[in-house]
């Protein structure tokens, strides 16, 4: 690396700043001397408004010295201070990237300069000239030479690279369970607020009144949501077999949209399209507390034979369970929040925690294309419980025996960027 | 007397209602007093995170509730953004959340008054937004993309608050004072993306559940419920709503204390005796 | 028919999945405009979207005082609160205050939203007090323990608690709120990062099923 070479520029700043290392009181050196062994260049791995300035640590910098970033866009002059900061900051270490992506140590100041705060919009390529001046109690005693640099778009993060690293060995982990999925059976553990479903719609047929299913307050970018759409395609399904009758209040009118599709497909299959009605889905109020009070009126006044909540739920989720329990209807819950779980659990006959919502769909529906995700769960938490076990280990022995590059190198492993 | 207390046992739960509202009640028509003791951590870890900040620092607000949490988190919001004109802070407030607006409103307009800050040139309200994790993102790059009027249609860019404002960078601090999971989305989005302080103030139903982010440091600090408010109201000597709901909120807690406790000697005489 | 319904459906979703994805790990300004790109449609469609509920709502509940159905009044109330909030606002063009005074929908949005959506979060409380009356009762060993977590976070969280237990335990030079943090910060906290992990990994699986077309359930089958 180019930037190396600042190291040997060393010996002459040592040389320069030795008269001051003297017991006299700090003379500043001859004024404007030559700040040496400063470069400039792109910052890398961003988006292409930044640049970098690395220059070695003066082993005489003491509590008085400190440095000034001068920065400009034009040919001569038009100086803009962009940083200033004392001489034990901005040191190498201190950029956070990790040792795979970056090489600065304790012994050269590395300082990034963010030129959009400067400058604005600038077009691509675009030279900027910059120079650094040290300073000693407040008074400047030497100045590098103006630089040339031009910060480009880089692109790919390097610092991420962990990070692609375990989404690639998960992808892989993914299709190889897929793919052994299709040839043989996988094994999934007994659910029984999933195997209640049936008692639940058998009942309410028996009884003719309705199932109420709430697929909560989330939006369909939340998981939560998405798994509940996947429930209630199974759900309406059966409903749409035993000819039961199924009500879906929605909160958010995009969740609303696909759980249309969805329900109409289940009739579909199930062989009932006759039977499906646009209004099975209906919108009730994007506001949470006036969806929580609407459907505990629809449920107090038509006191269904079951209700679902499944999704995402935040303080209604008590409002709802507690309505819908006085009124004596069997009640599924699932949700991966977990501080509303206890409120389900008061309320709700079976409640669904986290990840056995998300699992639900694959249950219900037996396709082992689907049942083939739970098995990259269980090896995602594999990875994380040995990663946390060993990780716990190794740090602790390596901070208990001082192997500190050795911890940091562990950390950085870890460490989203 | 077994008959009585399965009886009591299986109480209709509208007794416990008139209880609880009787004891809600009392307090705030005849204010009892009752001392706030001790302030939380949390609370305290919010308040020196703002205040520490160097005067003129921008800090933007994320005010994300509604009338329905107001009670708790109005009294938060209202301490907090006095704390930050007193520290001379500038302030720029958002909001996800379609309810939140008028609260904005009535906060503003009284708060800046009592420290003599305008409109525009202290602090800048911006409208409401749909779809929070969008804006999030599209913050991070040009906050004026986003947000190019203030509330009032006034161009955002030379509004004097603004100045050197553009993206998170630029910005000392966020706090998010909400009863939703827009916080989650701060958290995920910006505060560890960007490396931008985060304080939070929540409903204290949801308060257990940011544990984890505030050991991690993800959070600055966490303002919880009314207590949070009147711990708050408190650091900055200047009691509010938070700490006239305190006496009520004791009462409360002890209600069910003494509720649970009941209910647990019923079932150990209906079992044991 | 397959083409429209599956097909092209499917592709929107591999490629702006596999897209954006990328973009995590792509810096370029290329990236940051296409994510900037896909915020803002998604930014309009979700505001066309409340269209959409809109008239979802006002069929559902016109279809309902039509056919005088079962609570058909109830019905009515939409239509009138819609009124009550929609026609101030239009008139006062969304101001809530004009020269200091207050306007009709600032009127509108204190008087009859505030008080309503308080009452609802207020209902909360006394379903909590009567929840933890009838539910939380001692009847394992587990129970028992969850039993005394919550009695100390409630005692607490209460100044008079705080001064009970001083004087009850003050002899153990552990203050009621260094048990309250030990409590949050280490056994909770505990059990809310396992939870939180493998609800972390579960996004990440499914995620990836619907990037890859494996779950589309959400769009129908075939």
């Amino acid at each position: 690396m180019k930037y190396n070479r600042s190291i040997f520029m060393l010996l002459p700043l040592l040389l320069a700043a030795a008269p001051l290392n003297a017991a006299k009181p700090a003379a500043p050196k001859a004024p404007d001397a030559p700040l040496l062994g400063v470069t400039a260049a792109d910052m890398p791995y961003d988006v292409g408004n930044a640049l970098l300035l690395r220059w070695p640590v003066n082993p005489a910098d003491d509590a008085d010295a400190s440095y000034q970033v001068f920065v400009s866009s034009q040919e001569n002059g038009g100086w803009i201070k962009a940083a200033d900061f004392a001489a034990s900051a901005n040191k190498g270490k201190d950029i956070d990237l990790p040792f795979w992506a970056w090489n600065g140590g304790a012994a050269e100041h590395a300082v990034k300069v963010e030129l959009a705060d400067f400058f604005g919009e600038f077009k691509p390529g675009t030279v900027f000239g910059l120079k650094v001046a040290a300073l000693r109690k407040g008074k400047q005693y030497a100045e590098s030479e103006p630089l040339k640099a031009s910060p480009r778009g880089n692109w790919f993060r390097l610092d991420r690279l962990n990070n692609l690293l375990l989404l690639i060995v998960i992808v892989v982990v993914f299709f190889m369970a897929v793919s052994h999925a299709k040839r043989k059976g996988l094994f999934i553990r007994r659910i029984a607020g999933l195997d209640a479903i049936d008692e639940a719609i058998g009942r309410a047929t028996e009884m003719g009144k309705p199932i109420y299913y709430c697929p909560g307050i989330g939006t369909m970018s939340t998981i939560s949501t998405i798994a509940s759409t996947f429930i209630l395609g199974e759900v309406s399904k059966k409903v749409a077999q035993y000819d039961s009758y199924i009500k879906v209040p929605h909160y958010d009118p995009i969740v609303m949209t696909v759980c249309k599709e969805v329900v109409k497909q289940s009739y579909l299959e199930a062989g009932r399209p006759d039977s499906y009605r646009e209004d099975l889905n209906y919108f009730v109020s994007a506001d949470q507390f006036s969806y929580a009070a609407s459907v505990d009126g629809m449920i107090s006044r038509e006191k269904p034979a079951a209700c679902f909540f499944m999704g995402y739920f935040m303080a209604e989720s008590l409002l709802l369970a507690e309505v819908g329990a006085t009124t004596g209807a069997i009640q599924i819950a699932g949700t991966d929040i977990e501080h509303q779980l206890p409120f389900f659990f008061t309320a709700c006959d079976y409640t669904l925690i986290g990840e056995e919502l998300y699992a639900a769909g694959a249950y219900l529906s037996k396709e082992p294309m689907l049942m083939s995700a739970l098995k990259v769960q269980d090896f995602g938490k594999l990875v994380v419980m040995l990663a946390v076990f060993f990780g716990a280990i190794v740090l602790a022995a390596g901070t208990w025996l001082h192997w500190d590059s050795f911890v940091q190198v562990i950390l950085n492993l870890f460490k989203a960027y | 007397m077994k008959e009585i207390l399965q009886k009591f046992f299986k109480i209709d739960r509208r007794w416990i209602f008139l209880l609880l509202a009787i004891v809600l009640f009392t307090p705030i028509i005849r204010p009892i007093g009752l001392p706030n003791k001790t302030i939380a951590r949390d609370t305290r870890n919010a308040y020196e995170a703002l205040d520490k900040l160097p005067k003129g620092s921008f800090v933007l607000f994320s005010l994300d509730y509604d009338p329905s949490t107001r009670p708790e988190l109005q009294p938060q919001a209202t301490a907090v953004i006095r704390h930050a004109f007193r520290r001379d802070l500038r302030v720029g407030v958002v909001t996800y959340i379609a309810g939140s607006t008028g609260l904005i409103q009535q906060i503003f307009e009284k708060v800046p008054g009592e420290f003599k800050k305008v409109n525009g040139t202290d602090y800048a309200i911006f409208p409401y937004m749909a779809n929070p994790t969008a804006v999030m993102t599209q913050m991070a790059s040009d906050f004026y993309g986003i947000y190019d009027k203030d509330q009032d249609g006034k161009d955002a860019r030379s509004l004097p608050v603004m100045k050197g404002i553009k993206s998170y960078k630029d910005m000392a601090m966020v706090v998010n004072i909400t009863g939703t999971s827009i916080l989650d989305s701060w958290v995920a989005l910006v505060g560890d993306k960007y490396n931008v302080p985060l304080v939070a103030g929540v409903t204290a139903i949801s308060q257990p559940g940011y544990g984890p982010y505030l050991q991690t440091g993800q959070l600055k600090g966490l303002i919880g419920g009314m207590k949070g408010a009147a711990e708050y109201e408190s650091l900055i000597q200047e009691p509010g709503k938070g700490t006239s709901g305190i006496d009520s909120l004791n009462l409360g807690h002890l209600l069910v204390l003494a509720l649970i406790l009941t209910s647990n000697i019923i079932l150990l005489v209906i079992r044991y005796l | 028919m397959k083409l429209i319904k599956k097909h092209i459906p499917l592709a929107i979703v591999v490629v702006t999945g596999l897209f954006t994805v990328a973009s995590y790990y792509i810096p370029n300004k290329t990236s940051v405009d296409y994510l900037e790109m896909i915020n803002k449609w998604e930014n309009i469609v979700s505001a066309f979207a409340f269209l959409l509920g809109l008239i979802s709502l006002f069929y559902s509940h016109f279809s309902k005082i039509s056919r005088r159905t079962d609570g058909w009044g109830y019905s009515l109330f939409v239509f009138i609160g819609f009124a009550a909030m929609v026609v101030p606002a239009v008139l006062m063009h969304g101001k809530q205050m004009e020269a200091g005074q207050v306007t009709s929908l600032g009127w509108a949005f204190r008087s009859i939203y505030n008080p309503l959506s308080a009452t609802m979060f207020a209902v909360l409380a006394f379903y909590i007090v009567s929840t933890a009356y009838r539910s939380f009762r001692i009847k394992s060993g587990q129970a028992l323990v969850l039993f005394v977590a919550a009695f100390i976070l409630i005692l607490g969280k209460v100044p008079l608690g705080q001064i009970v237990w001083d004087k009850a335990l003050g002899w153990t030079h552990y203050g009621v709120d260094q048990v309250i943090e030990w409590i949050m910060s280490v056994p909770a906290v505990a059990g809310k990062r396992g939870i939180m992990i493998g609800i972390s990994i579960g996004t990440v699986v499914t995620s990836l099923k619907i990037i890859f077309g494996i779950e589309r359930q959400y769009m129908g089958k075939d």
